[in-house]
């Protein structure tokens, strides 16, 4: 954590990113750009959204580890940010795999249960 | 509390002083809070654009074709020059936070400028796409009424459009809060006010820059390629 360095003084002392590094990533994530565009004229099928959002993962992680400095930067700040994701991540999970596992037209859930004295026709749920 | 006179960071010549907060025990501690209540506020963006993605996935599911259909009407082209000034426009945000840590009030002044000419590049082109929109008549929801006969054959692609319109309004608007927050810290810069010795306002402004960027790093291949 550089940028706690020398702090006997308790004055904050910046860690600054070389122009170079600022550069490079920019010069990568124009080349990531062109990927994303490049392999979306092929077809994975359902493997399409995995293919754009795992290059776009790698686009995010340039920004948030160099641009918004997170490389040099303390772990709380690292774990709220991150933590975030993973929240969404749960999001995500559950909501689709709810979806996921909908649609199901096997008799078992067909099936009413009888019920005592029950002269109503039979339904489908 | 303890009985302390005011804490001055280092200023270079020509600049205004920083003095710490009395409520921090020191600069360290008034950068670091700072910086982690930020990092909180960009953890809720995130979950405030993560809700709207699940909505997102949930309906690609439900509708794939739609969402096919709803693609083609988009212009890849101008989303991913979109895509490219706002990456532009994130390193050279990058690099106005790299020259006020420099106490480079110039360059800082020139940086922060091309990043509000990168905002208003983006909202430019965004305006051309959602014209063109309107023109066709697609539009969100309730207001859904396009033109061309293939479009009105889907009846779910009135949803794809509520989804385009609210993911990218919202990310629009932040584009909107972020410049003008940047033509805040300008005048900051401008008046001297950041320096080596207090560079946060500018790096606080430049992480939200930077998310408004990450968003669409998301934004730009769901909705414009995937389909």
């Amino acid at each position: 954590m550089a940028s706690h360095a020398d702090n006997a003084d308790g004055m904050h002392h910046a860690h600054v990113v070389p122009a170079k590094m600022l550069a490079g990533v920019l010069m990568a994530l124009f080349f990531l750009t062109f990927i994303t565009v490049w392999v979306a004229q092929f077809d994975f099928g359902s493997a399409n959204m995995l293919v754009a959002m795992a290059i776009a993962a790698v686009k995010a992680s340039l920004v948030m580890a160099i641009f918004m400095h997170l490389r040099w930067d303390t772990a709380i700040n690292n774990i709220m940010f991150l933590g975030s994701f993973l929240f969404l991540s749960l999001l995500l999970i559950f909501t689709l795999s709810d979806f996921a596992t909908r649609g199901d037209t096997s008799p078992i859930y067909l099936e009413r249960a009888p019920l005592v004295n029950d002269t109503s026709p039979e339904k489908a749920y | 509390m303890s009985d302390h006179h005011a804490i001055v960071t280092p200023t270079p010549e020509g600049f205004a002083p920083h003095t710490v907060a009395h409520h921090y025990s020191s600069h360290e501690q008034e950068y670091q809070s700072c910086t982690l209540a930020f990092w909180l506020f960009l953890a809720t963006e995130i979950l405030l654009f993560g809700g709207l993605f699940a909505a997102y996935f949930y309906y690609h599911g439900v509708y794939p074709e739609t969402y096919v259909l709803g693609g083609q009407q988009l212009s890849w082209k101008l989303g991913a020059t979109n895509t490219c000034i706002l990456l532009a426009s994130s390193w050279t945000m990058a690099m106005a936070v790299r020259t006020t840590q420099l106490s480079k009030k110039g360059e800082t002044l020139m940086y922060l400028a091309l990043t509000v000419a990168g905002a208003a590049g983006f909202m430019v082109v965004k305006y051309i796409e959602y014209r063109a929109k309107i023109e066709h008549g697609l539009l969100p929801g309730f207001y859904f009424d396009p033109h061309d006969a293939e479009l009105m054959g889907d009846p779910n692609l009135a949803m794809f459009f509520s989804l385009y319109f609210t993911m990218t309004g919202i990310h629009g608007a932040h584009v909107l809060i972020g410049a003008a927050l940047i033509v805040w810290a300008f005048f900051g810069v401008l008046k001297g006010k950041y320096h080596s010795g207090h560079y946060l306002p500018v790096h606080l402004v430049g992480l939200y820059w930077h998310l408004v960027d990450l968003i669409w790093i998301f934004l730009f291949p769901l909705l414009y390629l995937v389909p």
